[in-house]
């Protein structure tokens, strides 16, 4: 994508006025995405992104420049225009760049170009035909396939000089449920990081057929009661909650400026000691897993906290320089638009002792949240948010009827204590992330839990 | 390569490959970010980007691609693309490109003075954006975000119909996010502001104060009792709440189903206090346009006059199939997307109180100045919401104690007859904009 010389003369041009560390990030991706509504193939786009950033660092200042014309001139001038961001003397030092080929640990076996559209075409109506087939009440759908391809070249002054390739499809499917004038959707929305063979072996009935029901359910359900009930949350996306209540709060883009809840509080107990949690980016194959990080190194398994006790934080190499730490592995960017920072990849709580049967059959009165939907959080208060798409009332240990609409709240450190009890049924599940280094693919994970009081914002008219 | 001798051999390719009429459109922009903290630069982002959006009739259906490399090898695979995409649409509705029309409203979009605007005059603004924040209150700890941003840019439409549509912007705008804490609580407080004309009217000072006022009203919150009150949503939370919902009037959407408001023109879907406009023709902000994303010209559209819905938002393929014409509101998000329906500049029309006169009037309920999690807690399609709020109590017609760790929930289509008031007090940053609305009643989740 770009040669070692000229990778070098560009990292000298950036280092011209005394940086003392500089980066190049090398991105070229083709993606396809399709979109069908009610069984008819509406909208097919092709592109091809095609991008250089660079970035060069003085002590804690760093300059972020990008562009789309890889030429050797214009990369040169590109560089040279960012070092002029950095008002010191003398030539930074580049060490020699070595080819260092980190060997993919997440397989690709099938290319998304060498399936045809016509065939991705034909998952996507099995995914229509199944979800309208699942009752009369479903009266329309909307699925997308969405698949790309992004190569990357990453070289720094610290002799790095690397390349990555990352595959990641994504089937979605929106099922609406309709009665009179009232309108529900169900969503499943399965992805792989890695080639096509996810779609070969995926059972896409099943999800389907899951979306629908669920926007049934929906459609009957009624609202939500208001007010602070203890809440079980399923186990899967649930897993947003940990994301959101505790992930985003020990990511060093906040950290390191001491403007998150979490900061300086390691090796302090902040959660329940039922709470022992990791992030991930090597799991195989997973959504949100990474050969290497966007900063050339080489993911790895973070232990966040254990038995309540905090015990890391998500750190790149910026904010690994502002808190006197190492990086983590976990520098992420949605392209080279941004410049990378701490992200998430795979999130999880650890499984626990109780059945799902016996947290349910322990909750007199209550909130079951079976399927989540986003959410997001301040860092600085913690205070956090997230969707419940389908939702049931536990009554006397016993899951009720279902309700819909309503959102919880609450903040970080004070759920995380809250919770009373975790289940042994861990599940992962895929979603996006959006933060200041863009958009990037990330799991959720935990096994079913219990907090004790959450405030559940419904509409209950009473 | 530059963007016309691309073109030309790109449409030569497409002609060779069976394309009828084909059309791109180009985007290209440079932009300059600085960030402060403490005194001292943080970060400075120098950005140049652009690509191509390509797309042409091939038997009867239009394809799609797009690229960011301008080179020999991108219009290969531009023309393939498109071509395959194109075998497989499903649709029976036939679409045609934009030959042009006669007139084209203008409006200044580019100013030579903000262009040259330099790096340090930006830096200058941001230190003293930050500084202004610090010095304000004691109670104001750390300044999270503080940036100063100048862009400047250029789209080009042009098909083989003759379609030619040119327009360049700049703009220069400045934000601030930070936090206050008094030892017990903290909280945080943002605020932004734009120019397209002229850097001197934008007055950091007034961002940074804002934005720390907003930050220490915060502290010293709690919830309350979980029940029905009256609403007040201040301008920017209105602004949150009719952004979330304002692709029902998308003629798109309408289309598929996924509106209530279908099959409804003509009828009441408001109170009579209720005008929604989408007016891209207005100076200085940050919609305008002259034409849309198929170079079709812009104007100005009532879709909702005192309570009756009048029109949706269309382009031509979804005019078309309505029976009826474009009203200008086809939107692309960049290059790398395919023509859709977007609003310019949509507003709801501002009445003649003040937001303290809708304040004052109400005797139990509260102020809401924040909503968070809109996207995730709503739903556009049945127009049900709940979502997470900062605020403040109205006791008596006066502003009480800040209430945090709340939701509030309710339907939008339900709101439309229940505002009670609309203050005066619209501002326009965005391409969505509300003034402050008074609801009747509305369910709060707390303690």
């Amino acid at each position: 994508m770009l040669s070692q010389a000229i990778t070098e003369k560009v990292l000298q041009a950036a280092l011209g006025t005394g940086g003392d560390f500089a980066e190049i990030f090398v991105e070229d991706k083709t993606s396809s995405s399709l979109n069908m509504i009610g069984g008819i193939v509406e909208k097919a786009l092709s592109g091809r992104d095609f991008g250089v950033g660079i970035r060069i660092f003085k002590g804690f200042f760093s300059v972020y420049a990008y562009t789309n014309d890889g030429s050797e001139a214009n990369l040169i001038k590109v560089a040279h225009n960012a070092s002029q961001a950095i008002s010191g003397k003398g030539q930074g030092n580049i060490l020699d760049l070595r080819n260092s080929v980190m060997p993919n640990a997440h397989e690709i076996k099938i290319m998304p170009s060498s399936i045809s559209k016509k065939q991705k075409i034909a998952w996507m109506r099995r995914a229509h035909t199944a979800a309208m087939g699942y009752d009369p009440v479903i009266t329309q759908t909307n699925i997308s396939f969405v698949d790309y391809v992004q190569n990357v070249l990453i070289a720094n002054s610290e002799g790095v000089y690397t390349t990555d390739i990352r595959s990641r499809n994504r089937l979605a499917i929106s099922a609406m449920a309709t009665k009179d004038n009232e309108k529900e959707t169900g969503f499943m929305g399965p992805g792989y990081f890695g080639g096509l063979e996810f779609m070969e072996q995926l059972d896409i009935e099943a999800y389907a057929q899951e979306a629908a029901r669920s926007a049934k359910t929906i459609l009957h359900a009624s609202f939500a009661p208001s007010g602070k009930f203890p809440v079980v949350i399923n186990n899967g996306f649930g897993g947003v909650l940990f994301h959101e209540a505790c992930g985003h709060g020990l990511e060093a883009t906040s950290v390191a400026y001491k403007t998150s809840i979490f900061a300086d509080k390691l090796e302090r107990m902040v959660a329940s000691p039922l709470v022992t949690a990791y992030d991930d980016g090597m799991i195989s194959n997973a959504w949100g897993s990474l050969n290497m990080d966007d900063e050339g190194m080489a993911t790895q398994r973070n232990l966040l906290i254990e038995n309540g006790r905090l015990k890391g934080y998500l750190i790149d190499k910026l904010g690994g320089r502002r808190m006197g730490m190492n990086p983590t592995g976990s520098s992420r960017r949605e392209s080279y638009r941004y410049a990378p920072t701490s992200r998430m990849n795979n999130t999880y709580l650890m499984g626990g002792q109780s059945t799902p049967e016996e947290i349910i059959a322990s909750t007199e009165f209550g909130i079951f949240a079976k399927y989540l939907g986003g959410g997001s959080v301040n860092t600085a208060t913690g205070d956090y948010n997230f969707n419940v798409r389908e939702a049931y009332v536990i009554r006397q240990g016993k899951v009720a009827e279902a309700v819909k609409g309503a959102t919880l709240i609450g903040n970080g450190m004070n759920t995380l204590q809250k919770i009373d009890m975790v289940g042994n049924n861990l599940k992962h599940e895929i979603g996006m992330c959006g933060s200041s280094s863009g958009t990037v693919p990330v799991t959720v994970g935990q096994p079913m839990l219990r907090v004790s009081e959450l405030t559940v914002g419904g509409r209950k008219e009473d | 390569m530059n963007i016309q001798e691309f073109k030309s051999l790109l449409f030569a390719k497409g002609r060779e490959q069976g394309f009828a009429d084909m059309e791109i459109f180009y985007v290209a922009s440079k932009s300059t970010t600085v960030s402060v903290l403490n005194q001292e630069v943080k970060s400075y982002v120098i950005a140049e980007d652009g690509g191509v959006s390509f797309r042409g009739i091939y038997h009867t259906q239009m394809g799609y691609s797009y690229t960011e490399k301008i080179d020999e090898e991108s219009i290969e695979f531009l023309v393939t693309e498109a071509k395959e995409n194109a075998q497989i649409i499903e649709m029976d509705d036939q679409e045609e490109l934009f030959s042009g029309a006669e007139h084209y409203a203008i409006i200044q979009r580019y100013t030579e003075a903000v262009a040259k605007v330099s790096p340090q005059e930006l830096i200058a603004a941001a230190y003293a954006m930050e500084n202004a924040a610090l010095t304000f209150n004691p109670l104001v700890k750390t300044v999270i975000q503080c940036s100063v941003a100048k862009s400047e840019g250029e789209t080009l439409i042009e098909n083989t119909k003759g379609l030619h549509c040119y327009e360049a912007y700049t703009n220069i705008s400045a934000g601030v996010y930070l936090m206050a804490s008094d030892g017990q609580q903290t909280a945080t407080g943002g605020e932004y502001d734009f120019t397209l004309k002229d850097f001197s009217k934008l007055n950091v000072k007034k961002i940074a104060e804002t934005a720390a006022q907003e930050a220490i009203s915060k502290l010293n919150v709690d919830s309350i009792e979980t029940g029905n009150y009256p609403i007040v949503f201040r301008y920017d939370a209105a602004t949150q709440l009719l952004g979330s919902f304002a692709s029902i009037l998308s003629g798109e959407v309408v289309e598929k189903g996924f509106s209530r408001l279908q099959g409804k023109i003509g009828e009441k879907v408001g109170g009579h206090n209720i005008t929604l406009l989408d007016d891209p023709l207005m100076e200085d902000i940050p919609g305008g346009a002259t034409f849309d994303a198929e170079g079709y010209p812009t104007q100005k559209v009532s879709l909702i006059k005192e309570g009756t819905l009048l029109s949706f938002m269309h382009n031509r393929k979804t005019a078309k199939k309505a029976g009826t014409q474009s009203t200008g509101n086809a939107g692309k998000s960049g290059y790398n997307g395919t023509v859709s329906v977007a609003p310019h500049n949509l507003y709801l029309q501002p009445g003649q109180e003040s937001l303290q006169d809708l304040i004052s009037s109400t005797h139990q309920g509260i102020l809401i100045v924040e909503l968070q999690g809109t996207n995730a807690g709503i739903n556009a399609i049945s127009g049900d919401f709940s979502l997470s709020a900062i605020g403040f109590l109205i006791e008596e017609g006066r502003l009480g104690r800040g209430i945090n760790q709340i939701t509030v929930s309710g339907n939008l289509y339900e709101i439309l007859h229940q505002i009670q008031g609309i203050a005066n007090d619209l501002q326009i940053k965005s391409n969505i904009s509300s003034p402050s609305i008074k609801v009747k009643s509305l369910t709060i989740a707390g303690k």
